[in-house]
């Protein structure tokens, strides 16, 4: 009987906290979305805050007069599926060759790559700058595709998932008369669907929220993507862009992520993202 | 060796997009990068040679220093609070009659994914001296107004949150898969032994996931060094909040000193480089074992 009561205790003393956790997770986020409703003439300060008596979308208009949001936003979703699809094209064809081909060097090059991942290439912005510059494309989207098409994290990833694929399923393809290359396309990319989703996940949320490579590469407004915008909207009209039309930015930034994550959530099983890597 | 590729053209061609890309995004760059340390190259014009001149400036600069300790501070502050959260959520969210567990992964794991700039505005008024929330509910407990973002003591305080608060769910989720696979039945013959909870945490928990903390620390490290936007969008009065991968951004693109800036590049490169030693031999050993 004492046990059972301890049991409970412990229950309801565990449920608690993370209910406390995922209010401290929540907060912000919500915060943010009532402050961004809020009409210019209701109060900004204080625990009255995180009341709206009556909605409004002018912070939305103004936001929209501030900045070119159509413009900074397709800059933002081109780089991002661009990035998204070109990484993971490219990351499962190498990780495909590295699990499924038997070549001079192969684990040496393997464990190339994997080292490559210790040191950023963030350090090296300076020549970075230089060497875009020389080929053209700063200010231009591709210089946040390009360099990242084939990523050292993403092909471990692909190639973890892909060693456990039966090599029969190569063979009988091969036997078969099928060339590597549809190979590839027909048996091994079907097969991994449920890694190529996870990749995807963690792809578009990390280059959705990328901030240094664009605001290193993108120096005019019209080229901005949406987080260098938003980064600059405290000091868009001289220091006096009002917080509630900061706030609306930066929901319109954060929002459809989450969106894209619990839709995500609800169709996969929970937790398939685990055992992913950092993109 | 022109035999060797020709026999094994298709994966070579396979693997062939990454090597390009990374010698000449990533290889290059970090050779270059030492060269133009060793210049004053100012963005434009012929880069002039100048040995070791910007590493001496950077021995006397002010401003380098506190840049270095806001990192380590960063680091240390980082490695530890993280950690520490991490494995307790996961351990909560581990808990064997837990209800809604769905619920809270799901909602535990929503700061990772959003973006450090848009969370550091939020932050920014959050902590607003005058009219954040934070302040108010202070005030409301019977602390006075502290002055986060503008006072030097403070100041750090906010990125340190904003850092926490948004990476925390990330290693969260990799210590929760560390523990899906410890076997259940160690925990239920301990019960039978009479552990607590505690103990059984210190005895069974914390040593299986000896490996995953080891990775985890490692990434975490790596990450705190090269932390920007954090820092970037939470700026304190002065330097007192930037952080050394932000000084090396600023130096270079802000006052276009680039031999400097990669000066600053080159340390950054050497303390990953140093770390990453570090990390091998700690494997050695942990295989050798």
């Amino acid at each position: 009987m004492a046990y059972r009561r301890k049991q409970t205790t412990v229950s309801f003393f565990i449920h608690t906290i993370l209910i406390i956790i995922s209010f401290l997770c929540i907060m912000p986020i919500l915060w943010m979305c009532l402050i961004s409703l809020k009409p210019s003439s209701e109060t900004m300060s204080g625990i009255h805050s995180i009341w709206v008596s009556d909605p409004a979308f002018e912070n939305y208009r103004r936001l929209f007069e501030t900045i070119p949001v159509l413009q900074n936003a397709f800059n933002s979703i081109f780089t991002t599926i661009m990035g998204t699809v070109t990484s993971l094209f490219f990351c499962s064809l190498a990780g495909f060759a590295f699990a499924k081909y038997k070549f001079p060097g192969r684990d040496f090059l393997f464990y190339f790559v994997i080292a490559t991942m210790l040191v950023p290439p963030e350090t090296g912005a300076v020549p970075l700058f230089v060497i875009m510059k020389k080929l053209n494309l700063i200010n231009s989207l591709w210089s946040l595709v390009i360099p990242r098409i084939a990523t050292a994290v993403g092909i471990f990833y692909m190639h973890q998932y892909i060693c456990d694929v039966p090599d029969e399923l190569v063979e009988a393809a091969k036997i078969d008369g099928c060339k590597d290359f549809m190979i590839f396309i027909k048996i091994i990319l079907p097969v991994i669907k449920p890694a190529l989703a996870s990749w995807a996940a963690v792809t578009l949320i990390a280059r959705w929220n990328d901030f240094f490579w664009p605001v290193l590469y993108l120096r005019k407004q019209v080229k901005y993507t949406l987080m260098v915008t938003i980064s600059l909207l405290p000091v868009s009209e001289g220091l006096s862009t009002p917080w509630p039309v900061i706030l609306s930015g930066t929901t319109l930034v954060i929002i459809p992520i989450v969106v894209l994550y619990l839709l995500l959530q609800t169709l996969q099983k929970a937790g398939a993202m685990a055992g992913a890597v950092k993109g | 060796m022109l035999q060797i590729i020709r026999k094994n053209k298709i994966p070579y061609l396979f693997i062939l997009p990454f090597f390009l890309l990374f010698f000449m995004f990533q290889l290059i760059p970090t050779v270059w990068t030492f060269y133009i340390s060793l210049t004053n190259w100012k963005g434009i014009g012929a880069p002039e040679f100048c040995g070791l001149e910007n590493y001496k400036k950077l021995f006397i600069d002010n401003m380098f220093w506190a840049a270095l300790e806001n990192t380590v501070v960063y680091w240390i502050s980082g490695l530890i609070i993280i950690m520490f959260l991490a494995v307790v959520i996961a351990s909560l969210l581990n808990y064997g009659h837990l209800k809604g567990s769905t619920f809270f992964k799901t909602v535990t794991f929503l700061p990772n994914i959003c973006a450090a700039i848009a969370m550091g505005l939020i932050f920014r008024m959050l902590f607003d001296e005058n009219a954040g929330l934070i302040n108010e509910v202070l005030k409301a407990m019977g602390i006075g107004k502290v002055p986060w973002l503008t006072s030097t003591t403070f100041s750090k305080i906010p990125v340190i949150i904003l850092n926490v608060w948004r990476n925390t769910p990330w290693f969260t989720m990799i210590i929760f898969s560390g523990l899906l696979n410890i076997p259940r039945d160690y925990y239920e013959a301990a019960t039978v032994d009479g552990a607590n909870m505690w103990k059984q945490f210190c005895c069974i928990t914390l040593p299986s996931l000896g490996n995953i903390l080891f990775f985890c620390s490692i990434t975490l490290t790596v990450d705190s060094w090269k932390l920007f936007n954090e820092s970037y969008i939470l700026p304190g009065p002065g330097t007192s909040n930037t952080s050394l991968f932000q000084y090396m951004y600023e130096s270079g693109f802000n006052i276009f000193n680039m031999g400097y800036a990669s000066a600053i590049g080159v340390i950054l490169i050497l303390i990953l480089a140093a770390i990453s030693v570090v990390q091998l031999i700690a494997r050695r050993k942990q295989e050798k074992i």
